[in-house]
């Protein structure tokens, strides 16, 4: 009975750590932008090809150049820590098409969803064209070394989700540091706090907005990365629905909070894992379901700060 | 007297106005009626089939087959077996004294895997006058596309859907994929037949897929019929991926077989890490996984599972070693999986349809409506030699195969690429009344 309840609870914290890293992501952009950046999905998406090019994978029959792969085989962390570096690079690209134009006319907030939802839906087609739309799967020796499953205090869980989660725990930690005690991370918040006073105190705002897509789409691009090694791409949209859940989680866990997204990401991760089995199919029901109640009582989501508009 | 000319001018303003959205609306009217003449004109259905020897007599089959999407991998299989179909029937030398046969053109559109996008594809196809359609490739896309097809009185043959209903839309509704209720009950003979002494089930489906549905209740059936009440159902969804969970809820209550209706992708992700989690028992699976492309995303973890099957590369018939010599020409060292059986069989059958009634004059002086009618009836009352084996319809459009079977996969040691292996022959007894009309 305890072992049962700690694999649940294993797995509804991996999967939760992977929702995490993409409200992070949300929470970076909004924090600086106040506004949601809904190209992180295809972000995901890209991370997750990307990863899988750099370790040596072919572009399949479909794709627009089959049989084509980078002369390169990287090993698996070494893979996802280039494809995260480049998915903060396309992510920089997306900011400099989807964002920078409207926030040099003052824009509608409204308007940047559309852009970026146009700059992910883009993406997403643009993988499809070069890729093709089949699934693809890392190569079994992905994770060399590793056996398939490892033995936690008598639960039984896959080594992949095993590191799922420390990479998570490790990316949040990391994160978490430099946003507290790095110059650059104080210089970010201080412009998520107040834009105006923080140019006035000599700090560069658009480089830090810029620092905040190129963390953000890291971000996205570790998620893609390791969800493809555990469950294979199952095709350029595998991002959207992370992208959908991860915007879940930073609404529950209040928009622009780092620890809200942190505990969000966790309590859906458990929420869905904690689901009985003749209910698991109506499982992203049932979250969503948690998220109605927990807004009801906390509209503004577990840890957000109440919004006071000033006159 | 300061307001008058005011007024005047006002009034004038408003007239202008009015004068304007009358013209307006007039031009719109003018524009509705034009396109409706236009679009009346354009109906294809009431335009005549073109003589044959005419510069264009050529007769266009659609295809609304999944490109894109997470039904892509069966669409990958049913492009090559259509390609191969057409090449075949293209290069079919024509005996002395045959009459000349009416040219087919094939025309494929990307039915995607989603609803939607095949209601879209069905539309335009039959906009652009398709003779008949082949597709969709899902068997939820056709409950939602068939009917604008039935509609429209254009022929539709499924080359892969096997829920129940299907033909059962309309009268011009038919497939040459055998329904789950006829095949899905041998793979479970099959593992019962190795193992008598299993006692504990687990059964796994994607219960928002047409599909699924109806193939977990025929495999829930078999089982309750053979004594076996599964010890749980996990229920999934078709954009899952992620099955830790479904899994460590099975696996808790130690079943002896797993019985999965999934599609392909999740279906790899599904076995890979039921594997993984430490499950070593025997595996059932359902015609979703019916397609090499698993493989890549299983790995060597497919190896050892059981599937039905309603073709075998091993059928020694002319029609079948001409498909895998084709097959195996594009294709070295492999061999063709059902899916693609299916397609080229979907257009084999049209196509000797369309000829027959060719050779009797049948589209001389004919509409397309006419023809596609024509068409549909022929379609039924023929007897077809497809790589399946011999096979027939039903009044209603339901297929009549004479034999199925059981594979195992065999995974080779590189665990990248594998093979559906036959393990077992199952001669069916046609069901009654499913002889065509004598003709």
């Amino acid at each position: 009975m305890i072992e049962a309840l700690l694999q649940t609870l294993l797995n509804g914290a991996a999967t939760g750590g992977v929702y995490a890293l993409v409200a992070l992501g949300y929470t970076l952009v909004f924090s600086v932008l106040g506004v949601i950046n809904f190209a992180l999905g295809a972000l995901f998406s890209l991370g997750g090809y990307l990863t899988y090019l750099l370790m040596g994978g072919a572009i399949s029959a479909n794709g627009a150049l089959p049989g084509w792969g980078l002369p390169l085989a990287l090993p698996f962390p070494l893979a996802l820590l280039l494809a995260a570096a480049l998915t903060g690079l396309a992510s920089l690209v997306v900011e400099s098409v989807a964002f920078a134009p409207l926030r040099r006319r003052n824009a509608e907030p409204l308007l940047y969803l559309i852009t970026s939802l146009g700059a992910g839906l883009a993406l997403v087609n643009l993988l499809q064209m070069l890729m093709g739309a089949e699934g693809y799967a890392f190569p079994a020796g992905a994770l060399a070394g590793l056996p398939a499953a490892v033995v936690v205090g008598g639960a039984r869980i896959r080594s992949v989700q095993v590191l799922l989660l420390a990479v998570c725990a490790a990316a949040v930690l990391a994160l978490t540091l430099w946003l507290e005690h790095s110059r650059s991370g104080r210089a970010l918040r201080a412009v998520a706090e107040d834009a105006t006073t923080a140019r006035l105190l000599g700090i560069n705002s658009d480089a830090m907005l810029r620092l905040a897509f190129l963390v953000s789409g890291g971000l996205a691009g570790l998620g893609g990365g390791l969800i493809g090694v555990s469950i294979s791409l199952p095709g350029p949209y595998v991002g959207i629905g992370y992208g959908l859940k991860g915007l879940a989680v930073l609404v529950l866990g209040g928009l622009g909070s780092v620890p809200g997204a942190i505990a969000g990401g966790l309590l859906m991760g458990l929420a869905e894992a904690l689901v009985p089995a003749e209910a698991s199919g109506w499982r992203d029901a049932l979250a969503f379901a948690i998220l109605f109640a927990v807004l009801l009582l906390r509209p503004n989501g577990l840890l957000g700060r109440r919004l006071v508009e000033k006159v | 007297m300061l307001e008058f000319p005011s007024a005047i001018a006002g009034s004038s303003r408003q007239d202008r106005r009015e004068r304007g959205a009358l013209r307006l609306a007039s031009l719109l009217a003018a524009t509705v009626g034009a396109l409706a003449i236009l679009g009346q004109q354009a109906e294809p259905a009431t335009k005549p089939v073109a003589p044959l020897g005419a510069p264009d007599s050529a007769l266009t089959i659609g295809a609304v087959i999944a490109l894109t999407g997470n039904a892509n991998l069966y669409g990958q299989d049913q492009r090559q077996g259509l390609d191969l179909a057409r090449r075949w029937a293209d290069a079919l030398p024509l005996a002395a004294g045959d009459p000349p046969r009416r040219p087919l053109r094939l025309q494929l559109e990307d039915g995607g895997s989603d609803e939607a996008t095949a209601i879209a594809a069905f539309n335009l196809l039959i906009k652009q006058g398709v003779l008949a359609l082949i597709g969709p490739t899902l068997s939820q896309q056709a409950f939602a596309a068939d009917p604008i097809a039935q509609r429209r009185g254009v022929p539709v043959v499924a080359p892969a859907n096997t829920a129940r209903g299907i033909p059962q839309i309309g009268h011009f509704i038919s497939r040459v994929s055998a329904q789950s209720s006829v095949i899905a009950p041998l793979s479970i003979a099959e593992a019962l037949r190795r193992d008598p002494q299993v006692k504990r089930v687990a059964v796994i489906y994607a219960q928002d897929d047409a599909y699924s549905t109806a193939e977990t209740l025929i495999f829930q059936k078999t089982l309750k019929a053979r004594g076996l009440a599964p010890v749980t159902v996990q229920r999934t969804q078709l954009a899952d991926n992620d099955f830790q969970i479904p899994i460590t809820a099975a696996l808790q209550l130690q079943p002896e077989l797993v019985v999965i209706s999934v599609q392909a992708v999740a279906g790899g992700n599904l076995i890979r890490q039921l594997r993984e989690l430490g499950y070593r028992g025997q595996i059932v699976v359902g015609n979703g996984l019916n397609t090499p492309n698993i493989f890549p995303i299983c790995q060597r973890w497919c190896d050892g599972i059981l599937i039905a099957q309603a073709y075998s590369p091993e059928l020694n018939t002319p029609i079948n070693r001409t498909f895998l010599q084709l097959f195996r020409d594009s294709n070295p060292g492999q061999s063709p999986p059902q899916i693609t059986a299916q397609a080229w069989s979907a257009y084999q059958v049209l196509f000797e349809a369309v000829q027959r009634l060719q050779r009797r004059g049948g589209f001389d002086g004919l509409t397309l409506g006419q023809a596609r009618a024509a068409l549909m009836d022929e379609l039924l009352a023929g007897r077809y030699d497809t790589p399946l084996g011999p096979i027939h319809f039903q009044k209603d459009g339901e297929l009549v195969q004479g034999s199925f079977y059981v594979a195992e996969v065999r995974m080779d040691p590189g665990g990248r690429t594998g093979r559906f292996a036959l393990v077992s022959t199952d001669t069916a007894t046609a069901p009654p009344g499913a002889s065509p009309p004598a003709r």
